[in-house]
């Protein structure tokens, strides 16, 4: 079993190459990279003084200023060698430097961590919190006009996604039109340095709500109805007629044989925690203009800030590809009857 | 499966029905299920409805009698000066259609529906847009005072069109390879499902956002436009990032259907492998095609919302749902920017996930028994 782990961890490394000489290579190609930015940049001020030089080239820059700025962001070289530099650097540790914020991106993307694991572990807790019990309240339930009620809300949910949600919600309580429940965005108040303990509480509660309320909304549907499947399924198994034929109460037989059974899918998909420190879903940070990671990676894309970019993916791959290692330990640690080979 | 029972001479009363195919009576079963069924045909309408859009909504009239001869507008560009008007470009047929009616003459013109085009700015409104809804707009006006019930209107073909054209090439690619690798299985298996793994560990939207951002239109200098963002373009990039879904339950029912007696006997037919595959193998394992077909559409309209929202999606001024709720965004006084596509991709996607339920439960019903 060790070494089918093991094996696994190795594999990671063509993977991780797969994914990022994929994405490199895609990057590299866009026009308006940091080259053509700062010729653009020169070009701007040239225009202003209203004066010209004498040998310039095409794009309206001296031709050893070009080569210069080409070589100072790496582009003199060909793209396998720079990827080759980045893929060394990043087996240092080093991410290189952003181009916009001029910091190493380790540190422009480990200042976005606070929110993103503040908005990730509360969304995931409260999932978990809100829709095992719905899903087993349901099982139980089958058929009930509980049930169908509340799978019409399962369905609400799923056809909904959870940032356009979002905008129906600042739209009815952000203030704009209805009621002005919630503030219209951002992270925390202004003030909140000058706030005492519990006003910070409430004031996180009250900023946090709607875009938490909408981070659930994403995995609501499937997950109430993977908790209810899973314990109809086991509802259905001989070890569950054994225990009533010997007498067991119903309550015993459903929340101590049959439930835990049947949280055995639920708990694989706790491997997956370890990426919440990057869960930022863009769409929903872009909603609510909270300047998380998800956020971070949107602008870096919008603005060519490639090393973030870049520096995000690798961090993200890696947790998956780490978080679906650890799905798999959990379920072997849950479930004795699978073994891995 | 499909066998019946030999008729018993007990009960010979009832006339012996005839087998029905495992496919009729799926059939049978999704209709069966009202809600599904329901939902289905619904949709069937709306998009068919959908098609015929230039006749109900548009700004051009559908037939015009000017000084005694008939014109089709609809068919044909007629220049303002064909029916007197002082302008420049084309008639402007509502004006047109109010004049004709203010003169009492033999001159008519037969306007749409709703006589507004999707992508035409009505800059001779009073106030600045967006417009609140009025009895003209019943849904309002954009940013750029286009007319919002047309825009959904126009929208739900786009997307729906867009997103069926990803599920169709989608699972062409990914049924092909996933019966590739079940078929063949062996070294092509292991290669294939590593090729696969990477694929797919690629942050869907991030990388597609990443892509798009290039297909920016690009003007390089000194050269013509080298690259421009299109409806088919983003199709492309759309399928080539996710096909990946369908190849893993195509693959396990090729591994399994390939043990079968059927294909052992058209192999010893001398049937080609294609033929196999293709012919036999195939319409034995869509089973989990035809149950995820609905919510990969589910899944592309959402992402095409996604994508047009940020930015990343279809070219300018075609009509898209995603637009304007990003519009709204920017202005969140303005309700109706929000309300009322964000009402559109909800209704049109609720109806789809009934269908999906529908069509699951008659293709791959689970029976659950429970005890006491």
């Amino acid at each position: 079993m060790s070494g089918y782990f093991i094996r696994r961890f190795l594999l990671i490394i063509p993977t991780f190459i797969g994914i990022t000489a994929a994405v490199f290579l895609v990057m590299q190609l866009v026009p308006g990279g940091p080259v053509e930015r700062q010729i653009a940049r020169y070009k701007e001020s040239l225009s202003e003084r209203g004066g010209g030089r004498a040998s310039l080239t095409e794009t309206g820059l001296p031709t050893d200023a070009v080569e210069e700025l080409k070589k100072f962001y790496g582009f003199d070289k060909p793209i396998h060698v720079r990827y080759g530099l980045w893929l060394w650097n990043v087996i240092h540790l080093d991410l290189g430097r952003s181009y916009i914020y001029q910091d190493p991106v380790w540190d422009v993307i480990k200042s976005r961590f606070p929110v993103s694991i503040f908005l990730g572990l509360t969304g995931f807790l409260l999932s978990y919190l809100v829709c095992v019990p719905l899903g087993v309240f349901k099982a139980i339930r089958h058929g009930t006009r509980f049930d169908f009620l509340s799978s019409t809300v399962v369905f609400l949910g799923y056809s909904v996604p959870g940032w356009a949600l979002g905008t129906a919600l600042l739209v009815l309580f952000g203030g704009g039109s209805f009621w002005s429940l919630f503030p219209l965005g951002g992270f925390r108040p202004d003030n909140w340095e000058y706030l005492g303990f519990f006003q910070k509480i409430t004031a996180q509660l009250h900023y946090m709500f709607l875009p938490v309320f909408c981070y659930m909304i994403e995995s609501f549907a499937t997950l109430t109805i993977l908790t209810k499947n899973s314990l109809m399924e086991n509802l259905g198994q001989d070890y569950v007629r054994t225990a009533f034929a010997k007498g067991l109460s119903e309550r015993r037989v459903i929340f101590v044989h049959a439930l835990r059974n049947s949280l055995i899918p639920i708990a694989t998909g706790l491997g997956h925690v370890v990426s919440i420190i990057l869960a930022g879903s863009f769409l929903i940070e872009k909603v609510f203009n909270i300047d998380g990671m998800g956020y971070l990676g949107y602008t870096s894309i919008l603005q060519r800030d490639y090393p973030v970019a870049l520096g995000i993916l690798v961090i993200s791959s890696v947790l998956l590809l780490v978080g679906n290692i650890l799905s798999d330990m959990i379920y072997v640690l849950v479930d004795p009857r699978i073994r891995f080979r | 499966m499909s066998q019946d029972k030999p008729s018993s001479p007990t009960m010979n009363a009832a006339p012996p029905r005839p087998a029905l195919s495992i496919f009729s009576r799926r059939l049978r079963k999704f209709r069966s299920l009202k809600r599904g069924y329901y939902s289905f045909l619904i949709m069937l309408i709306a998009y068919a409805v959908s098609f015929l859009l230039p006749v109900l909504v548009n700004s051009k009239a559908l037939v015009v009698r000017y000084q005694g001869s008939y014109y089709f507008p609809i068919l044909r560009y007629y220049g303002a000066a064909t029916f007197g008007q002082q302008a420049i470009g084309e008639t402007d047929y509502r004006e047109l259609a109010r004049s004709f009616r203010e003169e009492h003459q033999a001159n008519w013109a037969i306007l749409p529906l709703i006589p507004y085009s999707p992508v035409e700015s009505l800059l001779d409104l009073p106030g600045t847009p967006p417009h609140p809804p009025s009895w003209q707009h019943i849904f309002g006006t954009d940013d750029r005072a286009r007319d919002i019930f047309a825009r959904l209107a126009y929208g739900f073909n786009v997307s729906l069109t867009f997103a069926l054209i990803v599920m169709l090439m989608g699972n062409t690619i990914g049924i092909t390879v996933g019966a590739l690798l079940g078929y063949f299985g062996g070294k092509l298996d292991i290669l294939g499902q590593r090729a696969i793994e990477i694929w797919s560990s690629l942050p869907f939207l991030y990388t597609i956002i990443i892509v798009s951002s290039i297909i920016v239109p690009v003007y390089l200098p000194g050269r013509n436009l080298v690259l421009q963002p299109s409806f088919w373009l983003l199709i492309v990039i759309l399928t080539i990032f996710d096909w990946m879904g369908i190849t893993y339950y195509v693959r396990g029912e090729f591994y399994r259907e390939k043990a079968k007696d059927y294909v052992g006997a058209a192999i010893a037919m001398g049937a080609s492998e294609a033929s196999i595959m293709f012919k036999h193998i195939l319409p034995n394992s869509l089973t989990p095609v035809v149950s995820f077909a609905p919510f990969m559409i589910v899944g592309n309209i959402g992402a095409l919302v996604a994508l047009d929202f940020l930015g990343f999606g279809l070219p300018a001024p075609t009509p898209s749902w995603g637009e304007l709720i990003g519009q709204g965004v920017e202005n969140l006084n303005k309700w109706w920017l929000v309300i009322f596509p964000l009402g559109a991709m909800f209704l049109t996607l609720l109806l789809i996930v009934f269908i999906g339920e529908a069509v699951r439960e008659a293709f791959d019903p689970k029976e659950y028994s429970r005890l006491r």
